[in-house]
């Protein structure tokens, strides 16, 4: 029966969460908006932060000498307060000081002065910038709880499930000693294991994971809106039923330029296999139709946007080819080239061991940002269907898409929203435009001694790779670790075969061996470790070096090309010389480099024009480092068009559409 | 190329709904150049939406039993490729269901329907707020007044009441034509400041004709007038109808006919004006007030409301005429649309219009409303800045934020994040700002004639006096102003009795002294005679002085010439004295011409040499000729005093005078006078009567070339200082 109640209420605070209905503020509004945010923060600044941080440290002789049970009764006094609404600056600093505390009983971390600021700043609802390895999930540990005592419920959002399960672990003690409970959302869970989890005070979870459990939540509800229309939903025997996510209070983002900026690209969909007609056949003759036609003569594809262009031969040619084909679907002239199109499209600019994999028979999308496997995600469209037919696996049914919501209007519905970063730099405007929020950058704790090895740029993808492979090696012999990034799994199993072919011993993470993970981050600070890795290293790991690592001189970043964005190959960067470690990066680029080809052709073509030598040096190379940073600007520049077109029809549809 | 996806990432949203037309919503059919089109209307809120064929079959099918999805596929089977994508019926739904045509299953979306309204309030204080030229101001609904009137002119509203009605302004124009020359000449009488209450309540009584013209016959042919209320067109009142449910109309006659019936009626109410102006004499109250509205029904008519080039009744006429819903915004669209696929060479684009007929007809006509946008601009700015310098400055800002700098803000914000320029956004930025470029050389570098214009007057440099000789009644004056007259030729004779007298004294004298000599002679008594003929000599002397005076009594012209100046003939019978000036003979032949300019109208004169400059002037009554000045030159003082009473205000001029000055000579600031001369032989062959002292001229000077940029700068410190100076 209790369950029920609870369950009932989960129900109200949905519904009264999804009435909001956080509109973006257009022109003068949004100025407006900027700053009236300005205003009501006016108190919080960073003098504000800094002295208040003072006054935590003052506290700590005092905190340190309480006995356990007299920390944990000063613990409850204060989560009463806060849990009242009564919290004042003096229960903050005090809270703040007791959370340390336990931070340092608990884990043997204790926190410092500048990571009491980015607390503070994350307690007042600020993004926090805080450089690489400068203890961030320390930071949030501390000011978690206190966000968790104020607004009942807290959602710490991370890149991935093995952050948010090695973080709600690592720090459940903490929580514990707080008088609070956290649970981790994984992609495994079953709904009953979830409907535990969201109960929990403190939730850590990927936004795809806490995205995709509210949308569903919304297409349960549909179009209720009192909680008594919706006690249907609730199973009285189970307790179960109804919406899981209890409302949508406050959110803690870790890694915020990632996970508010990067995957803005694309929305969240949720969609279920559509049974009704079998169009596995039409896709495979539109793959044979477009393998019979020929680039250039008959179409055109624009790798850029990812689309294929019929020339006025090409539509002949398919109108005299479809017609040979019964189906009735070919008869239309505009749907057959549709279908011809996107088949040209799913054979050039989808490509294995990039975009997907292929996973038991299944193409498994890979995630462009993180490296990961995308379990459950297909195109959309009959584009997914397309790749499948190119590939010649098994043709899944057509998707069909039940609600879908961008990753910016979802996090713009938590009416508290803090969010921690290393890399924030050409993302701030952004951030304070979509989601309205101030930021605080915070000093670091310790100088970083990393060294930035200069760029090298060459002219072929082949005369690049070999130096890579005799760059790694000159390292392995000095004994370093070294953490090589590279952009897609196929990169990463090619550089591998080269290093094998040399007899360098390595290891490989990316989505293909996740499983080792966690065992292969941990052994990668060894000397002489070698660890070839895509962009599912770049983030929130923390290679722990050994002692004679760090004297061999640390981590040795090596990054193969540029990513799409500048932020990305810092967050990369950033596993080395961590917390004070010695350490040091270099790239390495190439005028054949994908970025490049998509962003800059002509300009390369240029440039490779004028150099016979396979290595650019002098000025050709610092023209050659311009042109790949121009590359990366015109990528940032193209995600960031494509974020502004997600957010605005996001915003059309809610307002011009009728429904939710 | 056009794709036209199939799929829509959002078609989730719409898929399952069973939305229907709400039911009052009525669709009639329309054709528009060929094509089938049908207009769904909702006479509750006066929402209009088009739709083509494929759409209405969709919406048809569309009766709230249905979902969307079927129905979509339905239209795929029935159309095929023309069937609308999933796009498009999310489009088609999104705006029928923000127009309100569209209920969506059966619980309101309280909410959006209220943002909706909120957007809608917000939407139409932003347009008044743009167009603070044309304010709209809500009276009240006419509705039932129109029902009153409707059927009691009923009769007349068919074909046979246009033909009575063209019949009838046929034949007042018949009748007014014969007087065009004093209704010509009455213009000036309008604007006379004396009039301007009249002219305001006359305009407003014509125009409420003029809307309840667009009521009655939009009330004929079924529709409704919601709304009547005052628009303040450029501050000034004028009334308007809502008569836009006449849009739903079938036939494009009638919703022309609703379009002209406002003009039709106020040309009724001209004619009529016209047949009692004709009809009553000079000096009456009603034959003024028939002369206003007489006026105003006609030229603001065809002024205003006839123009198509703004949003005005003539533009609906057009407009349904061309079969060209929505022309003025499909115009703009269709420039816009040029200009990115040939300028900007943007790709994948769709023209407003797939028509090549109804694309030719948006390009001319968009480039013309834009032409005469900027033309409306300036002259309603410069007008108003000359009467109402500050309310003048703050509507031009306004008129120009809204009309220019918003679009141009528009422009480069589409420049600065259209997603559709994608990788082309260099290109473009870059093509834009050559155009800025080049027109910001044409207006900024290549120099073009300068023009400064002003007013003149033709006068007699040299005059000479007619002097009464002596004293005496004026008797005869045979010449009268304007006739021509020989040197020593008598303008006007005198008489003076006391000369007479003396005359006749001083020969009674003479004769006694002549008879006193002759008899000393006989006397021999010579010494005598000799002082007698002493006498005589003297007497003789008087006698001729006196012949002499009487002589003078004769007014004679001194030089060949004109008579001008006071009218002799006038004075008959009065006495003047001698050395009284009685009025002067110029020289035709010799003329020039007088004209005034403010100091910083002038300042070129004195900057730039007489060579560098030319003067070009044509005469009010011969505007056809013109003729070149040969010299200009300018006194180098300023002067209060006039050189002609025809330039002050009183006399036609422009120069602002001193009231209390009865001459109407006195100008309120300094001047400064500038003389042309020119040869006017050529032009006197052909109209000898046109080169008269006393006529007006017109003036222009043209300067050396400049850039328009420096022209226009010159010109608008020319109007601040002057205001600035007051």
């Amino acid at each position: 029966m209790s369950q029920l109640v609870t369950r009932y209420n989960v129900l109200f605070e949905s519904l009264k969460a999804r009435r909001r209905r956080p509109e973006l503020p257009k022109g003068l509004d949004r100025f407006a908006a900027a700053v009236s945010l300005r205003w009501r923060q006016r108190r919080v600044s960073d003098r504000f932060l800094r002295a208040q941080a003072e006054g935590i440290d003052a506290l700590r002789g005092e905190t340190a000498a309480l006995t356990d049970a007299a920390l944990s009764e000063t613990l409850r006094s204060l989560r009463e307060l806060f849990v009242r609404g009564r919290q004042d600056d003096e229960a903050v600093r005090r809270g703040l000081a007791a959370t340390r505390e336990v931070a340092r009983r608990e884990t043997g971390e204790e926190p410092f002065p500048v990571q009491l600021i980015g607390a503070l700043a994350l307690y007042h609802g600020r993004i926090v910038e805080m450089l690489t390895g400068e203890g961030k999930t320390l930071t949030g540990s501390i000011a978690a709880p206190l966000l968790a005592w104020r607004h009942r419920s807290l959602h710490v959002f991370t890149v991935n499930d093995y952050l948010a399960r090695r973080d709600a672990e690592s720090r459940e003690s903490i929580y514990r000693r707080c008088g609070l409970t956290v649970g981790a959302i994984q992609q495994e869970q079953e709904p009953a294991a979830r409907y535990e989890v969201y109960a929990k005070s403190i939730v850590y979870g990927t936004p795809k994971q806490i995205t995709a459990d509210w949308l569903r939540d919304q297409i349960r509800l549909g179009r209720l809106s009192t909680p008594w229309a919706g006690r249907r939903l609730l199973d009285e025997s189970s307790g179960l039923g109804g919406p899981m996510i209890p409302g949508l209070r406050a959110a803690l983002v870790d890694e915020a330029d990632a996970v508010m900026i990067d995957e803005g690209v694309v929305p969240l969909i949720i969609a279920r296999s559509r049974r009704e007609d079998d169009m596995a056949e039409t896709y495979r003759q539109a793959a044979a139709l477009a393998s019979k036609l020929e680039e250039a003569a008959d179409y055109r594809i624009d790798h850029l946007r990812r689309r294929a262009e019929l020339t006025r031969r090409g539509r002949e040619r398919v109108a005299g080819l479809r017609a040979g084909l019964s189906e009735p679907i070919w008869r239309a002239a505009r749907r057959a080239e549709e279908l011809v199109r996107q088949a040209l499209v799913a054979r050039h600019c989808y490509l294995l061991g990039r975009q997907y994999q292929v996973v038991d028979g299944l193409v498994v999308i890979v995630d462009e940002y993180t490296g990961r496997f995308l379990a459950d995600r297909s195109w959309e469209h009959g584009l997914h269907q397309a790749v499948e037919a190119k590939q010649g696996v098994d043709i899944t049914a057509d998707r069909e898409t039940l609600a879908r919501m961008s990753f910016q209007r979802f996090f713009r519905m938590y009416p508290v929203l803090s969010g921690m970063t290393g890399t924030i730099a050409d993302a701030a405007v952004e951030l304070r435009r979509v989601y309205n929020r101030p930021i605080a950058i915070i000093p670091t704790n310790r100088p970083v001694i990393r060294e930035a090895w200069p760029t090298r740029v060459f002219r072929t993808a082949e005369g690049k790779w070999n130096a890579i492979a005799v760059s790694i090696g000159q390292l392995h012999a000095q004994l370093r670790p070294v953490l090589v990034g590279t952009r897609s799994i196929q990169a990463s199993e090619q550089l591998s075969a080269m290093l094998a072919a040399r007899g360098l011993p390595h290891r490989v993470l990316n989505a293909n061996h996740d499983k080792e993970e966690a065992e292969l981050i941990v052994s990668a600070g060894a000397p002489g470790v070698i660890t070839v890795a895509t962009n599912m290293a770049g983030r929130g790991t923390d290679i722990r070096l050994t002692q004679d690592a760090r004297r061999a001189g640390g981590l040795h970043v090596l990054l193969t090309e540029v990513h799409g964005a500048k932020r990305i190959d810092r967050q990369f960067i950033g596993r080395s010389g961590r917390q004070g470690d010695p350490g040091s990066s270099q790239i390495f680029v190439s005028l054949e480099d994908e970025l490049v080809r998509l962003h800059a052709p002509r300009l390369a073509a240029l440039l490779s024009a004028r150099t016979g030598a396979d290595e650019l040096s002098g000025r050709l190379l610092r023209l050659g480092v311009l042109l790949a940073r121009h590359a990366q600007r015109r990528s940032e520049a193209r995600d960031r068009w494509m974020r502004a077109e997600v957010l605005r029809q996001d915003d059309w549809t809610e307002k011009y559409l009728p429904g939710h | 190329m056009n794709e036209r996806p199939t799929f829509s990432p959002f078609w989730h949203r719409v898929r399952l709904m069973k939305p229907r037309l709400r039911s009052h919503v009525q669709i009639t059919r329309q054709r528009y150049r060929g094509r089938r089109w049908h207009v769904a209307h909702d006479p509750t809120s006066n929402q209009f939406y088009r739709l083509n064929p494929v759409a209405h079959d969709f919406v048809g099918m569309l009766d709230g039993t249905r979902d969307v999805e079927t129905c979509w596929k339905i239209s795929l089977q029935k159309f095929g490729d023309s069937a609308p994508t999933q796009n498009e019926v999310i489009q088609l739904m999104s705006q029928l269901y923000n127009s309100n045509l569209l209920s969506v299953d059966s619980s309101p979306e309280t909410e959006q329907l209220l943002t909706r309204g909120r957007e809608r309030v917000k939407r139409r204080i932003q347009q008044q707020a743009i167009g603070i030229m044309y304010f709209k101001i809500r009276l009240f609904n006419p509705d039932r007044v129109l029902t009153w009137l409707e059927p009691i002119f009923r009769p007349l509203l068919n074909v046979w009441g246009l033909a009575a009605w063209a019949v009838f302004l046929l034949f007042c124009m018949s009748r007014v034509l014969p007087h065009w020359g004093e209704l010509a000449s009455g213009l000036d009488s309008v604007i006379a400041p004396g009039n301007w209450g009249w002219l305001i309540l006359v305009f407003v009584v014509t125009k409420a004709i003029h809307e309840t013209g667009h009521g009655l016959i939009c009330k004929r042919f079924g529709g409704q007038v919601p709304e009547f209320g005052a628009m303040l067109l450029v501050l000034f009142p004028s009334p308007y109808v809502d008569a836009s449910s006449c849009w739903a109309f079938p036939s494009k006659w009638q919703r022309m006919a609703v379009g002209a019936g406002g003009m039709i009626f106020e040309l009724f109410v001209a004619c009529v004006a016209a047949l009692v102006w004709i009809n009553t004499a000079p000096g009456d109250l009603a034959r003024q007030i028939a002369y206003n509205a007489m006026i105003t029904a006609s030229i603001s008519t065809v002024l205003f409301n006839a123009n198509p080039l703004m949003r005005f009744d003539g533009y609906y006429i057009l407009a349904d005429l061309l079969e060209t819903p929505n022309l003025m915004q499909r115009s703009a669209q269709m420039l816009k649309y040029l200009l990115q696929r040939h300028v900007f060479r943007l790709e994948r684009l769709q023209p407003p219009s797939s028509q090549r007929s109804e694309q030719a007809i948006l390009v001319v006509y968009g480039v013309l409303s834009m032409a005469y946008r900027v033309f409306l601009f300036l002259s309603i700015t410069l007008y108003v800045l000359g009467q109402f310098f500050i309310i003048g400055v703050i509507l031009a800002v306004w008129t120009a934020a809204a009309w220019f700098l918003v679009p141009i803000g528009g422009l480069a914000h589409w420049l600065a994040t259209s997603p559709a320029l994608g990788e082309h956004r260099g290109r473009t930025i870059a093509s834009t700002l050559g155009m800025i470029a080049l027109a910001g050389a044409l207006v900024g570098l290549v120099p073009l004639p300068d023009y400064r214009r002003g007013n003149g007057v033709i006068e007699n440099p040299t005059r000479q006096g007619v002097f009464v000789g002596a004293d005496g009644f004026i008797v005869e004056a045979p010449k009268r102003p304007g006739d021509r007259v020989a040197a020593g030729e008598i303008i006007a004779r005198l008489e003076s009795e006391e000369l007479v007298a003396r005359r006749r004294e001083l020969r009674a004298v003479m004769d006694e002294l002549r008879v006193n000599e002759s008899q000393s002679r006989q006397e021999g008594e010579p010494a005598a005679a000799q002082i007698v003929a002493n006498r005589i000599g003297a007497v003789a002397d008087q006698l001729a002085e006196v012949d002499r005076r009487l002589e003078q009594l004769n007014v004679r012209s001194p030089i060949d010439g004109v008579v001008v100046g006071p009218d002799p003939s006038l004075r008959i019978g009065s006495y003047a004295r001698r050395g009284e000036r009685m009025c002067e003979v110029v020289n035709p032949a010799d003329v020039r011409v007088a004209a005034v300019m403010s100091q910083s109208e002038s300042a070129w004169l004195f900057e730039l040499g007489p060579e560098s400059h030319g003067v070009e002037m044509r005469l009010r009554s011969d505007a056809w000729t013109p003729v070149t000045g040969t010299k200009v030159w300018a006194l180098p003082a300023g002067q209060t005093r006039l050189p002609h009473e025809g330039l002050g205000f009183h006399g036609g001029g422009d120069v602002e005078v001193d009231q209390r000055d009865p001459e109407g000579r006195r100008a309120k600031q300094a001047r400064f006078v500038v003389y042309i001369e020119a040869d006017f032989a050529a032009l006197r062959v052909q109209n000898p009567e046109a080169v008269a002292p006393g006529e007006r001229v017109r003036l222009r000077f043209s300067l050396p070339s400049k850039p328009i940029l420096t022209q226009v700068i010159d010109r608008v410190q020319k109007v601040l200082q002057g205001k600035v100076n007051l």
